[in-house]
């Protein structure tokens, strides 16, 4: 009985989402349920004190409605039917109750209670026996969609099969015909082509490879293309820093003010890359990060490269904020936040729920118990033991091999030598220098001065330092040497630097930013009173979301608390592979969510970070689970994802809006067109850094660095700062052009030309990006230093390509900024543009001509490079059709 | 127009104009739903986009803007504010009590009286030194807090607690604060403006103007001695004017045809709309920034008529066109260590004042003159005042004094703060503040409470935890200063 109501509820719900939401009352409405109406806002205002906390207050108990009726200390705290003899509304309506400012209750939410008294106090079926710990759990929350197994849903059938392509298409369509509309037509093949790169790698088609795609009449060509993209290298950092936005990616600690410099968080970001370029399966990508060192045997030493992965996959539970390494913290409150951060992280980048609402009281909103989230921090508390604390740089891991440190120790010993050479000298010069001060003493003094130079500072008498002071040019050191005989100290320095040399051929040193357990120490986890760690309550034992098995989605949620066979306690790599399973309801849902939300600008769960009570519903159920099973089916492969979504026909629709459709469907959430979308902060500075021809292809490696430029704004480059003052520049070498991707992420400085197109702050991470449209990002288009500098740089790069000729010009700017060839109204309108800024900056260069410095561009150039500078800044180039 | 009116129709709208045959368990499970769901109030989800638009404060303000004239080294308080008649005794003799000295190494324990005499100024009688004549010319205008100290003898922190609250640095600045709090009214120029001298940036250079961890939009604007003088909101110089007007022309060309394709598209429309709005900005800096605009007899109170006042008394005017136009906090920097007199401080001080003294006086009477006196806060001091003592005793042309962060001066005119008001007061050689001490955190409080904002619920989340521009520090409203 129980499994059939719940089944139908869930038929039910799926329904109801297929039809969205009713707005209006109708007259014959049954009564409101406890369960439905009031409950949500009891539990949200009032459950902590009167029911979840210790001893209710005044012996009331909210969380039934018997127990309501029941009473506290006062008496019954409802009378059914009779809402102005309810004690509860009367609390309430006096003010006295919640007792918080903060928490008062709307004239709504107020409505909403009486409204339900009045109605006889109804609720949707009998209510539990006990109530047991914490939160109880409805029936509403056990068939709450998100909980309930991913089944692969029957395709449906439509009307126009023609359009049909994969079954995703068929999800979408359904739907669209229900609601008398259908696909729009398939876009020009040069939009997809523009589209697919964007998508794909971030980056526009060079000319040449639009003539390739647009000459290719190969019936499969655009899934060849499809295929030949997700096999470029450019594909994982594209890819790669959609993830690292989830997980929170940063160079530097934050936490804070200093926000120290992390070295070596770079090498996770490189792993990221690669795992996508490879395909790596999703369910090991998961497992690699959460538990990758429990994949290996520690001590992590003589590392083969697959085990040197799996340990640097970790670093994903090293990227929230982490303060402890720095002074001036409160090191307790600072390393119970890193876990708070880190359990964030995770639980919003793989749960789809914000577990962190329930650190210090039940989840308001999602059937979460406190005890839950303490469960889950118990699963990293092994490796972030917040009593035995590792700062960060303690928890570095050397990727020195024995071989690696036995050539190290030789190449020293080497070294050593240099500088025993080197001091010998050093002592001679001061000997000889010595003397030769000495023999400028009067005769008498050049025996006692001798001796008192000779005697240790400390043992000198009052006579012989008093001696010292007033011969001071005897006292030669390896410091002053140089003030004596430059030459002596050239000769040293040079021996210096070969010592130098020397040791530079030692093999480099290079570190992971990993998260380790100490093997045989396994702290206790309590649950924090109102999550004070000052008031440890009982303690708890690893586990997931009791909602998950009281769903029935799953079969068990406690977790091994030592895995025997490990040497560490398991508890992680337990939990990371059943969130991999399959079986887990919320892992495949929020990634599938998330790689349709990048394809097509927002997820099919609007909110992808929370698929709970608060976020919002799926406007495709159906079609998220079979995407979900999809993915699961064939191997967590994301490129196989993208195969499938990429040649429905909905991915290939024109984004031109089909004015009736557009009438019932403005937000466009039933896919009649795809989506306009303007192009992310990453994808604007590597595109127009791809047009101009400079784009650093290079991949991976140490960040490129920012700093603050004269004013304050933060531009790519090395600091170099004297007295708080920016000094000389330091040169970059061509480093300064390389992709948005390897750009260091130093929380404090965000690089200006990234952070005005909304380049997230990862505080602690970012599970979907703004995207505004706002003046500063026009005058960063129409002022900015490097747009400026690009512009004139495509410009010098349009001419190496096509030479003088006006119109050649434009073609080719018009092709390498738009990907496509302009018409003949808009060549015409170009030229003309031209032409008239050519004599427009003609006019003004003698005037300013002796001001000019040498090797300014001639205003021919200058006026290509305003063109050019103008099309970056238009829509079309911004945007993704 | 009714292009724009569609964005109001959501998809609640249109399910509802269609939803057809629905089961009345669904039904009931939907109304109570939408019910449960407009009941509980949700959280903000989405990411959270910030803004400058004008925000109304908690409690009705006195002050709308403020212009803050920072006096970077620490200007001597017993040479300029702060008489001290006891001292002449003390004269060239050795201090009588304990000193707190920066440089132990120059130090010295002989007392400097001051050279300069100081006069009754006003008709509340405020003494002020001969050195600054023209600030004597509005003293019923201004509040003299003789009691102000941070404790901490650095420039660096000092700057740091007069600034963002707290000695360590990356945290928000003073202005950051006040237009995260309080917005900006005007969309056409910067929020909030650094005015920098042409001469070295002061200490901590751009850190000063720094947003910390508050959003970059509220980091403040430079604006530069030179052209181009906001950078990325003045033309580069080689398209400034007629290139530049022309090159917007044919982008709106170029935009308006892309949207012709693509007509429901309320992004591309809203970005034609933020061109223009930048095109506006860009003109309206231009002409705040224009001081042609201002007759010579404005020009000449600012001293612009004269060599020596014509660099600062410019950027002082400029202040003043700024918060005409909606600019919610200026900041006029001097250059580094402008009064950083540890040396000849017998001819360096009066040549600093010659620069500075005339300009300032000039800001609050031309304010005063346009009835913004009433509603902007003027603001004028450093991070430090100096020592009592000399520091490099070599001689009488040579001798300066070291700083001091336990007791120094500073003023305030206009947004509701007294006149002719000297209030605290240090002890008989102006070392340490010991009459109603202002602390950093009690100006904040203080500054803040006249804009109408609790010090302490002038809130950004941060580390799961409220961040204040006062830190937890009690700050007090200092009631003995306030109109």
């Amino acid at each position: 009985m129980q499994r059939l109501t719940l089944l139908l509820s869930v038929t039910c719900f799926v329904l109801v989402l297929e039809t969205a939401f009713v707005p209006v009352r109708a007259a014959d409405a049954p009564a409101p349920t406890f369960e439905s109406t009031v409950r949500p806002i009891l539990k949200a205002h009032c459950f902590q004190c009167h029911g979840v906390e210790g001893e209710p207050e005044g012996g009331l108990d909210l969380r039934l409605k018997r127990l309501m009726a029941k009473g506290g200390e006062s008496g019954p705290a409802i009378m059914p039917g009779k809402s102005g003899k309810s004690l509860l509304l009367e609390r309430i309506l006096s003010g006295e109750m919640p007792p918080e400012d903060n928490t008062k209750l709307t004239p709504a939410q107020i409505a909403v209670i009486s409204r339900w008294i009045d109605a006889g106090a109804k609720t949707a079926g009998l209510e539990p026996e006990n109530v047991e710990e914490g939160v109880l759990m409805t029936a509403a929350d056990r068939s709450y969609w998100a909980f309930q197994p991913i089944r692969r849903p029957k395709t449906p059938a439509t009307k126009n099969a023609a359009r049909v392509r994969t079954p995703i298409d068929s999800f979408l369509l359904s739907r669209l015909e229900q609601k008398g509309g259908t696909f729009s037509p398939d876009a020009e093949r040069r939009t997809l082509l523009r589209r697919a790169y964007f998508d794909l790698l971030g980056l526009p088609p060079t000319p040449e490879e639009v003539d390739r795609f647009l000459a290719d009449d190969r019936p499969d060509a655009w899934e060849r293309l499809i295929d030949d993209l997700l096999s470029s290298p450019h594909y994982g950092e594209r890819w790669g820093r959609h993830w690292l936005d989830v997980a929170g990616y940063a160079d530097s600690e934050g936490y804070t003010n200093a926000d120290t410099e992390r070295q070596w968080a770079w090498k996770y970001r490189d792993y990221v890359i690669r795992a996508f370029n490879a395909d790596k399966p999703f369910d090991q990508f998961i497992q690699e990060q959460l538990a990758g060192d429990e994949m290996v045997s520690p001590p992590y030493e003589n590392l083969k490269p697959e085990e040197m992965d799996k340990v640097i996959a970790t670093g994903f539970l090293r990227m929230a904020p982490d303060g402890t390494g720095d002074g001036g913290v409160d090191q307790m409150v600072a390393r119970n936040q890193v876990l708070a951060d880190t359990i964030n992280v995770v639980s919003s980048s793989l749960l789809g729920i914000t577990v962190g609402c329930a650190q210090c009281h039940e989840h308001r909103y999602d059937p979460i118990p406190q005890e839950d989230y303490y469960r889950m921090r118990a699963v990293f508390e092994p490796g972030y033991d917040w009593k035995n604390w590792r700062a960060p740089r303690a928890r570095l891991i050397s990727l020195y091999t024995d071989a690696d440190r036995k050539q190290s120790q030789a190449v020293e010993v080497e070294a050593k030598k240099v500088d025993a050479e080197r001091l010998k000298k050093q002592a001679e010069y001061i000997e000889q220098t010595f003397e030769r001060e000495l023999a400028k003493l009067p005769e008498e003094m050049r025996a006692t001065v001798r001796t008192a130079r000779d005697t240790p500072v400390k043992k000198r008498t009052a006579e012989q330092a008093a001696l010292m002071k007033k011969y001071p040019s005897v006292n030669v050191t390896a410091g002053s040497l140089y003030l004596y005989d430059r030459k002596a100290a050239d000769d040293l320095k040079k021996r210096a630097a070969e010592a130098a040399k020397v040791r530079a051929t030692k093999p480099k040193e290079e570190f992971v930013r990993a998260l380790t357990e100490i093997p045989g120490k396994l702290p206790k986890t309590f649950l924090f009173f109102r999550g004070d760690h000052e008031q440890p309550k009982e303690e708890m034992q690893p586990a997931g979301l009791t909602i998950l098995t009281a769903s029935g989605a799953l079969t068990s949620h406690s977790l091994p608390a030592n895995d025997e066979k490990l040497p560490t306690s398991g508890r992680r790599l337990a939990y990371a592979r059943r969130l991999t399973d399959g079986k887990h309801p919320l892992v495949a849902r929020v990634l599938v969510n998330r790689i349709w939300m990048h394809h097509f600008g927002h997820g099919i769960v609007p909110t992808p970070g929370d698929l709970g009570m608060l976020g919002e519903r799926p406007t495709h159920p159906q079609l998220l689970d079979w995407l979900a099973d999809e993915f699961m089916a064939g191997g967590w492969s994301v490129k196989h994802l993208h195969q499938r979504i990429m040649t429905s026909t909905v991915y290939r629709q024109s984004s031109q809006a089909n004015s009736e459709l557009h009438k019932v469907d403005p937000d466009n959430r039933l896919y009649g067109r795809m989506p306009m979308r303007r192009l992310e902060a990453e994808a604007i500075r590597d595109a127009i850094l791809s047009a101009s021809g400079r784009l650093n292809p290079k991949g991976f490696g140490p960040p490129i660095p920012v700093m603050a430029d004269r004013v304050g704004q933060f531009v790519i480059g090395k600091e170099n700062l004297n007295a708080g003052r920016p000094g000389a520049v330091i040169p970059l070498k061509g480093e300064e052009f390389r992709r948005s991707v390897y750009v260091q992420v130093r929380r404090s400085r965000p690089l200006a030309v990234l952070d005005t197109f909304d380049m997230p702050r990862m505080d602690p991470n970012c599970d979907s990006r703004a995207s505004s449209t706002v003046a500063p990002q026009a005058l960063m288009l129409m002022n900015n230093g490097f747009v400026v500098s690009e512009s004139e740089a495509l410009a010098a790069r349009v001419v190496r390509d096509v030479g003088d000729e006006v119109e050649n010009q434009v073609r080719r700017a018009w092709k390498l900024i738009y990907c496509r060839d302009p018409n003949a109204d808009e060549q015409g309108e170009a030229t003309a543009y031209l032409t008239e800024q050519i004599a427009q900056l003609q006019s003004v260069a003698p005037k300013t001509k002796g001001k000019q410095p040498a090797g300014k561009p001639a205003p021919q150039l200058q006026a290509l490079a305003s063109f050019c500078q103008t099309l970056l800044g238009s829509n079309e180039f911004l945007y993704v059709e | 127009m009714s292009k724009l009116n569609t964005a109001c129709c959501s998809r609640r709208h249109f399910v509802a104009a269609n939803a057809l045959g629905i089961g009345s368990v669904a039904l009931n499970w939907l109304l109570n739903q939408d019910e449960a769901q407009c009941a509980v109030e949700r959280p903000e989800l989405a990411p959270k986009i910030f803004d400058l638009k004008p925000k109304p404060p908690q409690e009705e303000p006195q002050a709308r803007a403020m212009i803050s004239l920072w006096m970077q080294g620490g200007p001597s308080h017993i040479d300029l504010f702060d008489p001290k008649p006891e001292m002449a005794k003390y004269d060239g003799k050795t201090f009588p009590g304990k000193i707190k000295y920066d440089n132990a190494a120059q130090a010295s324990s002989t007392v400097l009286a001051s050279p300069w005499r100081f006069h009754k100024r006003g008709e509340c009688g405020m003494e002020l030194s001969e050195l600054l004549p023209a600030l004597g010319g509005v003293a019923d205008d201004i509040t003299l807090i003789r009691s102000m100290r941070t404790g901490v003898n650095n420039h660096g922190q000092s700057i740091r607690a007069l600034n963002t609250g707290r000695i360590l640095g990356g945290r928000p600045s003073l202005g950051s604060w006040m237009t995260y709090g309080l917005g900006a009214e005007t969309e056409n120029l910067p929020a909030y403006v650094a005015l920098i001298d042409p001469g070295q940036l002061p200490v901590l250079g751009v850190e000063n103007w720094s947003n910390g961890w508050l959003p970059s939009i509220y980091q403040g604007t430079v604006v530069r001695p030179q052209e181009p003088r906001i950078l990325n909101l003045d033309a580069p110089p080689q398209l400034a004017g007629a290139p530049q007007r022309k090159s917007l022309d044919y982008l709106r060309r170029l935009n308006q045809r892309h949207l012709e394709k693509h007509p429901a598209q309320l992004d591309l429309q809203a970005r034609i709309a933020s061109y223009e709005l930048a095109a506006r900005m860009q003109l309206n800096a231009k002409e705040a920034l224009d001081l042609s605009k201002e007759s010579k007899a404005t020009q000449a109170l600012y001293g612009m008529d004269e060599p020596v006042t014509r660099e600062y008394g410019s950027r002082c005017l400029i202040a003043r066109r700024l918060v005409e136009r909606g600019v919610r906090f200026v900041q006029v920097f001097t250059q580094n260590q402008f009064w950083d007199h540890h040396g000849r401080i017998r001819k360096s001080l009066p040549t600093a004042c010659k620069k500075i003294d005339k300009p300032g006086a000039a800001l609050v009477a031309d304010l005063k003159a346009r009835g913004l006196l009433d509603s902007t806060v003027v603001h004028w001091g450093g991070e430090m005042g100096r020592l009592p003592v000399i520091q490099n005793n070599a001689g009488r042309d040579k001798v300066g004094r070291d700083h001091n962060t336990h007791g120094f001066s500073m003023w305030l005119a206009g947004g509701g703060f007294k006149r002719g008001c000297v209030y605290g007061a240090t002890d008989d050689f102006g070392h340490q503040a010991t009459e109603n001490v202002v602390n950093h955190y009690d100006y904040h409080a203080t500054l803040l409470h006249q804009f109408g904002i609790n010090h302490s619920q002038l809130l950004y989340k941060r580390n799961a935890r409220d961040q204040t521009l006062t830190d937890g520090q009690d700050g007090r409203i200092v009631g003995g200063i306030l109109a």
